[in-house]
């Protein structure tokens, strides 16, 4: 079996297309999330928004392209740890991930 | 003393399961800055990181990179805007869903260019593009110092891989101090067109590779984070093992 298929490699996905393209996903804890803001800030991908007034603000993952890189650059810059990226982004056919399982820690060996 | 110190190694080096070292934790609690404050980076920190690239490994010694160091507000907002003029002439023709072109035409630029360019198209950064292109995302952060790191074309084998080095020596010796740093790709739009290339003597055999941005960074970017795990094959002992690196998975 060839890592990817001819069809594959000669296809490229369509960025926007949710057919093709799996972007990243966060989990936001709205409990702890106070809508500071510091993630949508950093996001290289501008992919959180800041949505609410007063004390309903709160961080919200966008759903346009371009969209989140699962970088968890905003896990780590959250001061109240209300947010982390539960699904890597994955584009399919040429851009097809291989070799990557689900997301931990650094591990001690 | 330091108790927990001594259970972590012993004369032979470190045991296994033992806490991060020093080294360790930097590396594994870096992460990229993208919100600086205003406050410009004293230059003996610039130098020092300067001096960490110098004693990088390359392939035969070739040492094939010259650093550019801007510390001029006004150069970095000038090469920020032509940077912004490229994104935004790139985001006209291939961006298919606002391109005046029309949706199918642009739509079919854009596979054309994807195919010859794929890696410089990946949607990673054809989405940066558009933001680019759109004034949300800065190419440089709003950094105050940024660090070019030219490729010399005749280095040995593969250049950039060693840019990649020197560079990681530049961020680490940078994040040890206190600094946060960032890659900047998108310098390399400044190849197009000779401004740039004559303002900065960027010629044969020299040519725009890399940046690295720094400065002090807003609030505490650092922190350790979840990755996703990976394979990784194992040849030992006359067979072949599946390792799955990130996780206890009785091997090790």
């Amino acid at each position: 079996m060839a890592l990817l298929s001819w069809r594959e490699r000669l296809t490229v996905p369509t960025y926007d297309n949710p057919d093709y393209a799996t972007t990243g996903r966060l989990a936001i804890d709205h409990d702890r999330c106070n809508g500071c803001g510091v993630c949508a800030q950093i996001c290289p991908g501008k992919a959180i928004s800041i949505r609410g007034e007063g004390k309903a603000r709160r961080a919200w993952l966008d759903d346009d392209f371009p969209q989140c890189m699962s970088c968890n650059d905003c896990a780590a810059i959250c001061e109240r740890d209300a947010l982390r990226v539960v699904v890597a982004y994955d584009f399919g056919y040429y851009y097809k991930k291989l070799n990557r399982g689900e997301f931990t820690l650094p591990y001690k060996y | 003393m330091d108790e927990t110190a001594t259970v972590e190694t012993t004369d032979a080096g470190p045991v296994t399961g033992g806490d991060w070292n020093p080294v360790e934790r930097l590396i594994l609690e870096r992460r990229s800055v993208r919100n600086f404050k205003d406050k410009q980076v004293p230059e003996y920190m610039v130098r020092r990181m300067l001096e960490a690239a110098r004693f990088a490994p390359s392939a035969g010694n070739a040492q094939p990179w010259k650093f550019v160091v801007i510390r001029d507000k006004e150069i970095i907002d000038e090469m920020e805007r032509d940077i912004v003029r490229w994104c935004k002439i790139f985001k006209f023709f291939i961006d298919w869903r606002t391109s005046p072109l029309g949706r199918r035409a642009a739509w079919l630029l854009s596979q054309i260019s994807i195919r010859v360019k794929s890696n410089q198209l990946h949607p990673i950064p054809f989405g940066a593009i558009c933001l680019i292109a759109e004034g949300k995302l800065g190419a440089f952060h709003g950094a105050p110092t940024v660090i070019l790191l030219l490729e010399d074309r005749r280095g040995v084998s593969r250049p950039q891989v060693d840019i990649g080095c020197c560079g990681q020596n530049m961020v680490l010796a940078a994040n040890s101090m206190g600094l946060g740093t960032c890659w900047i790709g998108f310098v390399e739009l400044l190849k197009y067109g000779l401004k740039w290339r004559r303002r900065f003597g960027v010629e044969f055999p020299y040519r725009f590779c890399e940046a690295i941005v720094v400065g002090f960074p807003v609030g505490d970017p650092n922190g350790m984070i979840e990755r996703e795990v990976m394979e990784v094959d194992w040849y030992e002992d006359g067979g072949k093992k599946a390792v799955v690196q990130g996780r206890n998975d009785g091997t090790a």
